[in-house]
């Protein structure tokens, strides 16, 4: 491509990404009196921080403290389990395709609409003492975000040289030292992609949460976000706030990680 | 050095779940978010200043949700809320099922419109009391008193939508969108032109000449509707008619409405009537819309959500509730009181619409019913079917359903 | 490949239990049920065959929520798998302030599912909606985004695009890190093209991810369902109602579970026809 074609291609996406989001910040500051209109302004007139300061007290801390613990636990307990066996299928034969069934059972429960995993996951919840407590919503979550992660990190793990691993192993590297020191950081781009993704899946469920959880003060953020676009009325100003709230502490996560994930770059460009 | 932040994390996370699961509350709330929501807000703070030892937990849900998550718990015979907040039409297979518990007859004020502690019974009118009205919706009418007169009638409402759509002001303006929220626009029509969904017995009757009279009006409001009425819900209704964008709205609840006079929010203040709907061949039946409060048959806190109940349904409770935020009432007395007159106008006409009004049908299966009408009606809205096959097609599968 | 032992039934082991711990007993209740008229309110079982089925399969509702959901699922994830490469491949050449533009442009997957949809409900508005705003003030007509049945699906496409190109982006971004930069510069040495090396280099390599993105994408807009929840409730006419829509109702409106559990089965059926493939390529070993 040419030079001048990339950057409009570029500016065409940029426009096409960010008008929407850009829409949405400048909602969250607008007075209720400014949301319907007819021009094409973007921003607000005359900015208030009364959305916001509404939604601090109505408790939005809590329910982001809750979700961020769901949403770190969920992601840990995946990432591990995903790796180990992503790294045992990729490296291992297993006899009778008994890998590939293995992958396809997992894809089928993906694919299982949570509506009908719902009502059963609530009485494994309650057998195991789980219910209304946030550990047994991480545990609930591992349904859909475990699949995820063994099929994203497949891949990944893949494309990693089996030599080097060989090398260490005559260096007297056992299983977990080349998991650790050669596996880890070479996936780390697919880790760090991956680790974005089950964040996301785990940060935004939403039928789980209210089925499971019953005490209010343990909610996550997704039952909170509802509340502003109800039946009757769409409270946009709190609306778009919460969601830019909510959507802030994922974006940072990412923002830090991406050097991770442009990191070979970085390597390619010296 | 990566799983050791992983495990410190997960520990973090059992550690705070674990502080966060306090001692079980005097008294567990589950209601509706929004409007509602803010006055059980409101209302636990005031019982709680006269409560301060209690521990009042209050759950606010979307509509859809607080359905959902009353039903599975109910039913999986999960005691985790004592006072429960159910829209009028749950209200047959809460108390059908003895999800509720019976409530002590003395709590019945005559001072609640009677139409409205009817269906807090199970039969209707006759059995045990299982819950409160809390919340007075009924659906009314909305007109543009500085453009047309009062329509009388159906057809009235249709002649005169005609002449005044223009291309800034649609004539009518109702909720168009698939399943439910088109249903509840269409019903008081339903029944002014005599039509039925189920007869005496509990039995589909829907195809019927009224009917497709009926649905025939209702398709023909579309060309004075504005585009894009087939995904309008709620929001828009209300929008259209505060922006002066329609002259008239065929369905609003009061509980929509407070704003209809503030100047901040709307465009048309003191210019819009709210009436009971127009007849047709019957006299005007407005549909009720009551929310109910009532005692979860699993309770551990019986009696607090009992009295609780007590205070956020009587007079002077309701009061502050109409006054601060527009929540509709159930008594007579809140009707006639002199400042909540004084700020709602149409509350005359709204305590009228209540004491003649009819529930929906008080049937299991309501919901699957209206779904399916629904969905036929905008079938017919859009002119993929005639009015004679939306009736027939409608009842077939209606009746398939019960 | 390393020998095999216990080392390898030990990694997988945990991943396995847990996933049979919470999904066997799911996975055999939906597929029981499936057969059932169960209702949720009552006890009463009857076993009714394939009739669940039957009903299905001969009615127009469900027909038309099928062909929705599979011309949704096709076109959603093709166009964002696109989208997804082209941006990869820009992304993939250092540029000022790349470290900037990245997060702007996988933001709107960050947003919640709710925020995302309200705001294109609020931009796809026919009359105070911002895109026929700018249709206005550039000289073209209004255009009715959800109101017409023709159009309803596509604005839909176009919402879960805007949300999740993204995914498909940071697949293929990471996915582009694994080709060694040798190979390119051998390729430029020889006097390639830049079109050859992306056809015969790039694309070869890229391969298993853009199955990988094209099955999680598939998957996920196969389950559609918020989305279509506040922007269309399944209208205008049935235009954008999808079979996860049609199980929610049935499940959780009006707690019909064998219903809504055959709706289930089938989705799943078709969801495996439509992903096998893919599936396929991603599970194939390298040669």
């Amino acid at each position: 491509m040419t030079h001048s074609l990339r950057y409009a291609v570029m500016i065409v996406l940029l426009l096409f990404f960010t008008l929407p989001t850009l829409w949405m910040l400048g909602t969250a500051f607008k007075p209720a009196g400014e949301y319907v209109g007819t021009g094409l302004s973007l921003l607000p007139n005359a900015p208030t921080l009364e959305h916001f300061i509404s939604l601090w007290q109505q408790g939005v801390g809590q329910r982001l403290v809750n979700t961020l613990v769901v949403a770190l636990g969920t992601t840990a307990l995946s990432l591990t389990l995903a790796f180990l066996a992503a790294y045992a299928l990729v490296r291992f034969r297993f006899p009778a395709q008994l890998d590939r069934m293995f992958l396809l059972l997992v894809l089928v429960v993906k694919m299982l609409p949570p509506i009908v995993v719902a009502i059963p996951m609530y009485r494994i919840l309650r057998s195991l003492n789980g219910l209304d407590s946030l550990p047994g919503l991480m545990l609930s979550y591992q349904v859909y975000t475990l699949p995820f992660c063994i099929w994203m990190l497949l891949g990944f793990v893949r494309q990693i040289p089996v030599d080097l691993e060989e090398a260490a192993t005559l260096e007297g590297a056992g299983l977990f030292r080349r998991l650790t020191r050669v596996v880890l950081p070479l996936a780390a781009p697919g880790l760090v992609a991956t680790l974005i993704f089950a964040m996301l899946l785990a940060w935004n469920e939403f039928l789980f949460a209210l089925l499971f959880i019953q005490t209010p003060s343990n909610f996550t953020l997704p039952l909170f976000i509802a509340t502003f676009a109800t039946e009757n009325q769409t409270y946009w100003g709190e609306l778009m706030a919460i969601g830019v709230i909510s959507s802030l502490p994922v974006l940072i996560l990412a923002g830090y990680l991406q050097r991770h994930l442009l990191r070979g770059f970085a390597m390619q460009s010296h | 050095m990566f799983t050791k932040t992983k495990m410190a994390t997960a520990l973090l996370g059992l550690a705070v779940s674990v502080a966060g699961v306090a001692q079980a509350a005097d008294l567990v709330i589950a209601g509706r978010d929004d409007l509602m929501g803010r006055a059980l807000e409101q209302s636990v703070a005031a019982y709680q200043a006269e409560h301060p030892d209690m521990d009042i937990e209050l759950l606010k849900l979307p509509y859809g949700s607080l359905y959902e998550k009353l039903v599975i718990g109910m039913r999986e015979g999960d005691s985790s809320f004592d006072l429960v907040m159910i829209d009028d039409t749950w209200a047959t297979e809460f108390m059908s099922q003895g999800w509720l518990a019976e409530l002590n007859e003395d709590r019945v004020s005559q001072d609640f419109i009677p139409a409205l502690t009817d269906i807090s019974r199970y039969p209707v009118g006759q059995g045990p009391l299982y819950s409160l009205p809390v919340v007075g919706n009924v659906a009314m009418f909305a007109y543009r008193s500085d453009l047309m007169d009062e329509p009388e009638t159906w057809s009235d409402v249709i002649a005169q939508g005609k002449q005044l759509h223009t291309a800034d002001r649609s004539g009518v303006v109702f909720r168009g969108t698939q399943g439910n929220p088109i249903v509840t626009g269409f019903l008081p029509m339903l029944w002014a032109y005599g039509g039925n969904i189920v007869d005496g017995d509990g039995a589909v009757n829907f195809d019927s000449p009224e009917t497709v009279a009926a649905i025939r009006d209702f398709v023909s409001l579309r060309e004075i509707a504005p585009r894009g009425i087939e995904v309008y819900n709620s929001g828009e209704v209300r929008d259209a008619i505060q922006q002066n964008k329609a002259a008239m709205a065929i369905e609003v609840w009061p509980s929509w409405v407070p704003t209809m006079d503030d100047p901040e929010l709307s465009q048309v203040v003191n210019q819009v009537e709210i009436i009971p709907p127009p007849g047709e061949v019957n006299a005007s039946t407005p549909m009720l819309g009551v929310w109910q409060m009532g005692v979860s048959a699993n309770a551990e806190n019986a009696a607090a959500a009992e009295d609780f109940l007590a205070y956020f349904t009587s007079a002077n409770n309701q009061r502050d509730l109409t006054l601060s935020l527009g929540l509709p009432p159930t008594r007579s007395s809140v009707y006639s009181d002199a400042e909540v007159v004084d700020t709602y106008r149409w509350y005359p006409n709204q305590l009228n619409a209540l004491r003649q009004g009819a529930p929906r049908p008080r049937i299991n299966a309501w919901q699957e019913l209206e779904s399916i009408m629904g969905d036929y009606l905008q079938l017919a809205l859009l002119g993929r079917i005639t009015p004679e096959q939306a009736a027939q097609q409608a009842h077939q599968r209606m009746a398939a359903a019960l | 490949m390393f020998r095999s032992g216990w080392q390898p039934a030990l990694l997988l082991a945990p991943a396995l239990l847990l996933l049979a711990l919470l999904t066997l007993y799911p996975i055999a209740y939906s597929f029981v049920l499936a057969f059932t008229d169960a209702e949720y309110q009552s006890d009463a079982l009857t076993f009714v065959g394939w009739a669940n089925f039957n009903t299905l399969l001969n009615d127009w509702f469900f027909q038309q929520a099928t062909w929705n959901t599979v011309r949704f699922t096709v076109s959603a994830s093709v166009v964002q798998v696109g989208l997804g490469l082209l941006l990869a491949l820009l992304f993939a050449r250092p540029f000022p302030r790349r470290q900037w533009l990245l997060p702007l442009f996988i933001y709107p997957m960050m947003l919640s599912t709710l925020v995302c949809a309200s705001i294109w409900k609020a931009w796809m508005h026919f009359d105070f909606g911002w895109l026929n705003n700018l249709f206005d003030a550039v000289g073209l007509s209004r255009q009715p985004w959800l109101s017409d049945p023709a159009l309803a699906l596509w604005s839909i496409v176009l919402v879960d695009t805007w949300q999740w190109t993204p995914m498909a982006f940071l697949i293929l971004l990471a996915g582009l890190q694994g080709i060694p930069q040798d190979i390119e510069e051998a390729a430029t040495l020889e006097g390639a093209t830049p079109w050859q090396q992306f056809w015969h280099i790039r694309l070869p390599l890229l391969r298993p991810y853009l199955f990988l993105a094209l099955l999680l994408r598939s998957i996920d807009t196969f389950k559609l369902f918020d989305k279509v929840y506040v922007l269309t409730g399944g209208g205008p006419a049935f235009a954008t109602e999808t079979l996860s829509l049609m199980a929610y109702k049935q499940g959780f409106k009006f707690f019909n579970l064998g219903a809504a559990s055959a709706i289930a089965v089938i989705m799943l059926v078709i969801a495996l026809v439509l992903s096998l493939a893919y599936a396929w390529q991603v599970m194939r070993r390298p040669t």
